[in-house]
């Protein structure tokens, strides 16, 4: 339904350029017709002119007194030569001959150049128009690939629920699995959510003064029990009383992106340490996350933060989406802030640096 | 067929789906074991034996296909069954062309899932039996062909070393052990993929269009591996006219 209403679109789009090509066509046509035609009229006038001057001269030789015979044909001069066409009137034929001729390519030039803006307008569009839907459906077949594998572990959960006789500790194991996957599939949700408004290009950030510390409290409580099962220990060093004017539901997306980053760096390690600082150097803010997992090659920093980029990391948990530092990226831009990334090689984990802009207010 | 003894290798680099399905197969008899990248998959498929490697496709470090495909270029004949987020033809026949034995797509059904794993198993336990046999045995020679059944090497007429897939081998060992007789699609269906009809007999066609490429000295004139319309196939070893 969806791919033939785009599909009438385009050859709504096609059927309008090709009209457009045959009025160009049209008008061109029109052009040399109407000077071809300006041509044989001006022609056709210059001979009447020459059977005019003949039949003067006839006048002339019978005698007829050469103001009658102005007056008869007011384009001859009679003269002691004889009868001859006046030059003036040659000359005021072809200038009406130029000035048409002009008018007419004046007015198809317009048309022409309104055309040629039409169809390249239109072509715009429509190439505009495949590069969406084709980007859309990468994304598409991206996310419904990364929902693919959490489903797929819930229904496997659920079958061996209904399949088997499970001893009451096994059932509380599987259960666990299926509330994680259900939460796995809710961050991705909001993930592509996020990502999508960020796509969008302009976002209002309602600025505040906020505490850094209970920012970062907040996402690493929420954490903590993942933490925890994957042998991660949380440092956090932020002032508490650093303030920083930014917009809270960015702050938060920023941290929790970059934390959860950093915590599925270090399922494949077995575990480490993340460990979180903050400090206000000159009014700007700048914030640290470090980890000890994998890293990555350090030229491989700038493109972390493309859309759908994922580190091979390997181990334990490939469950990212490859949308979370691109939000961060995002939501720094929008914030006039800067995020990097720098890790010493595979294996050295990685330390995340992210730098709010000085605000008067908060300076 | 004491299925106790089977040994699995999943690779999955999903946690929770890879520990789902080692602990349901585990609940099945068999033993498994567990890789979570495509390296360490490999590995553990080449230091041991396994009478099965279920392999996702999309996996870090070095992707399903991959795996099977150095799998099979060092001469291990694992059955492979792939397991992919991605449900295009395209891929079934990417996983066939690797060397891979069936595919499955995710989210799948966990009796479906156990009823593939049996299948290859039962197949895998029928081609065994059938190789270590004295009389027929392992190895195939007919008009100036060799196929050595256990290590999958193949030489031709023309001298050529050819090294067929897992599926080649089997429809071959049906083939050759009803020598001049009429198989049936489906019975080949049936032998070499094991439990309804899974493929469609194009498939079939087209496997028996490779083994005619290897073997006949003219594959568009076959005198060994002939089409009897609309019933099956039937193997001459001396070669007959079609």
């Amino acid at each position: 339904m969806h791919a033939l209403r785009i599909d009438t679109n385009r050859v709504l789009h096609l059927t309008i350029i090709f009209l457009l090509v045959f009025s160009v066509v049209q008008v061109v046509w029109w052009l040399i017709d109407h000077r071809a035609y300006t041509n044989s009229v001006t022609q056709e006038i210059k001979t009447l002119y020459g059977y005019e001057m003949l039949a003067a001269q006839k006048m002339a030789a019978a005698g007829i007194p050469a103001a009658e015979i102005v007056k008869v044909f007011p384009h001859a001069e009679v003269g002691e030569a004889g009868v001859a066409l006046s030059p003036g009137a040659l000359m005021e034929l072809e200038d009406i001959q130029e000035r048409k001729d002009n008018q007419y390519t004046w007015e198809s030039g317009f048309f022409l150049l309104v055309q040629a803006l039409a169809i390249a307008v239109l072509w715009r569009g429509l190439r505009g128009e495949a590069e969406i839907r084709r980007k859309q459906d990468s994304f598409l077949a991206m996310v419904s690939h990364q929902f693919k594998t959490p489903i797929a572990s819930l229904q496997l959960s659920l079958e061996t629920m209904v399949m088997r006789q499970l001893s009451p500790e096994r059932f509380q194991q599987l259960s666990r699995r299926m509330l994680d996957d259900l939460q796995r599939m809710q961050s991705m949700v909001s993930k592509i959510l996020d990502s999508a408004r960020l796509d969008r290009g302009r976002m209002t950030l309602n600025r505040e003064r906020l505490f850094l510390a209970e920012a970062v409290r907040h996402v690493t409580s929420s954490l903590e029990e993942t933490a925890k099962r994957d042998n991660i220990h949380f440092e956090v060093a932020v002032p508490a009383d650093l303030e920083i004017m930014a917009d809270p539901m960015a702050v938060d997306g920023v941290l929790r992106n970059l934390i959860e980053n950093a915590l599925a760096a270090m399922v494949p390690t077995k575990g480490g340490t993340l460990s979180i600082d903050a400090a206000r150097k000159g009014g700007e803010m700048t914030l640290h996350v470090r980890d000890t997992g994998v890293g990555f090659a350090p030229n491989a920093g700038p493109k972390l933060f493309e859309r759908f980029y994922r580190l091979d990391a390997g181990g334990g948990n490939a469950a990212g989406t490859g949308l979370g530092l691109y939000i961060v990226q995002r939501f720094m831009h929008f914030e006039n802030g800067d995020v990097t990334a720098h890790s010493d090689g595979p294996g050295k984990g990685a330390t995340f640096t992210v730098t709010w802009p000085a605000t008067e207010s908060a300076a | 067929m004491d299925t106790a003894a089977n040994k699995i290798l999943v690779v999955e680099d999903d946690l929770h789906l890879a520990e789902g399905m080692a602990e349901n197969m585990r609940a099945e008899g068999y033993v498994t074991d567990t890789a979570y990248d495509g390296k360490q998959g490999f590995e553990r498929a080449v230091e041991n034996d396994y009478d099965l490697v279920v392999l996702d496709v999309m996996l870090p470090h070095m992707d399903g296909f991959a795996v099977c495909r150095a799998l099979r270029e060092k001469g291990k004949n694992t059955p492979v069954l792939f397991l992919t987020a991605r449900g295009d033809p395209q891929d079934r026949v990417r996983g066939l062309e690797a060397g891979g034995d069936d595919y499955l797509t995710k989210p799948f059904h966990l009796d479906e899932f156990l009823l593939r794993v049996r299948a290859i198993l039962r197949r895998w336990e029928w081609y065994k039996r059938s190789v270590a046999q004295p009389a027929s045995g392992d190895a195939l020679r007919f008009a100036g062909n060799e196929v050595n059944f256990r290590t999958f090497q193949a030489q031709s007429w023309d001298g050529s070393v050819h090294t067929l897939t897992e599926k080649e081998a089997m429809i071959l060992k049906v083939l050759s052990e009803h020598a001049d007789a009429v198989v049936t699609r489906d019975d080949l269906l049936e032998k070499a993929w094991g439990y309804e009809v899974y493929p469609s007999t194009r498939t079939v066609d087209n496997f028996i269009l490779r083994l005619r490429k290897i073997f006949e000295r003219d594959p568009h004139n076959p005198v060994h591996f002939l089409t009897v319309r609309g019933v099956g196939y039937r193997f001459i070893p001396e070669g007959g006219a079609a």
